[in-house]
């Protein structure tokens, strides 16, 4: 005999936040860092996830992103630095949809990843990694801080917006 | 594969979106209450590991068997801290959330009654499909073990479910 069909067998729950960690735990130059955001998966991702006019709000190292190319949930962006029209400017490629989004940089050297889950109705569990294979290991102290900022901003933007 | 061995974050989300869903299965069905936990940490160690897996087309093997260890060990650990917070009526504590059909689907409450070697002997083989000798190797035990397991938790499993 066989026992039951796969799909009412039972499942262990991997969010979207659970897959981000164990995908920054494969990048040993990435710094990760996670928060809980007293306001609702769908204000939160509202921000945290619109990349062109969200991200800009709460990541100090741009000043905006632009998507140039969609195809289902691959996109191509283009970035300007936080000094404007004086740079750095860059290419990258994403994977987005909705919880979720990962890019890198066209040479592979720079790789950010994003991730949100509710946490009950009320509040919402954030993840964010950012690595650099310049430099690798040697820069990592410093993203942390910078990772840890850039959701510090985004919580009280949400907060701000749940209120 | 290469890719996200490579720390290519793109290939590491695409390798995930298949991982993830299978881990989650084996460790829902062996781990039971702690199968979260148990498919977080499998999936922390099979990204944190993947670049020293030598040869990309045994990745499924060597995933599962860390799906299968940390559900092993997370349940174990739980039936150990069961023992000691139940003093002694071991099954009870176990087995709580079977007895209560909001939140006990069928095929859970029926593994939950099953002995944890059972459930992974059931998972390895009729949920995998691993042959007799396949299964052995994941377990550490002799294919002779394998088949009179299977046996007993295919007639434990069948008995409990038609009642």
């Amino acid at each position: 005999m066989s026992t039951q069909p796969q799909q009412v067998w039972p499942s262990a729950r991997l969010d979207d936040v659970a897959r981000l960690r164990a995908i920054a735990a494969g990048l040993p130059h990435a710094a990760f860092a996670e928060r809980v955001i007293a306001a609702p998966f769908e204000t939160v991702w509202a921000i945290f996830g619109d990349l062109e006019r969200g991200v800009p709000r709460f990541e100090w190292s741009v000043r905006s992103l632009e998507i140039t190319r969609r195809e289902g949930d691959a996109l191509e962006i283009l970035s300007t630095g936080p000094f404007g029209a004086l740079g750095p400017r860059g290419k990258f490629r994403a994977i987005w949809r909705p919880g979720w989004c990962v890019m890198t940089d066209f040479a592979g050297i720079g790789q950010i990843g994003m991730a949100a889950s509710p946490e009950g109705a009320a509040h919402t569990r954030v993840a964010h990694f950012e690595g650099s294979r310049w430099l690798g290991r040697l820069l990592r102290p410093w993203l942390a801080r910078a990772v840890g900022r850039d959701l510090a901003r985004l919580a009280a933007i949400c907060e701000s917006e749940a209120r | 594969m290469l890719a996200a061995q490579r720390g290519d974050v793109l290939a590491m989300s695409r390798l995930m979106d298949r991982l993830a869903p299978w881990m989650a299965r084996i460790c829902g069905a062996i781990a039971l209450e702690q199968a979260d936990d148990a498919a977080q940490e499998a999936l922390v160690q099979v990204f944190r590991d993947l670049r020293t897996l030598r040869e990309p087309d045994a990745l499924r093997g060597w995933a599962r068997r860390i799906a299968v260890r940390e559900s092993v060990r997370h349940a174990q650990r739980a039936r150990a801290a069961a023992r000691t917070h139940a003093g002694g009526d071991v099954e009870a504590a176990l087995t709580a959330d079977a007895r209560d059909p909001a939140l006990a689907p069928d095929v859970r409450a029926v593994l939950a009654r099953l002995a944890l070697e059972q459930r992974a002997i059931l998972v390895l083989r009729d949920l995998e499909g691993l042959s007799e000798e396949e299964a052995a190797a994941q377990l550490g035990v002799a294919r002779g073990t394998v088949k009179s397991r299977l046996f007993r938790a295919r007639e434990a499993f069948a008995k409990r479910w038609l009642g």
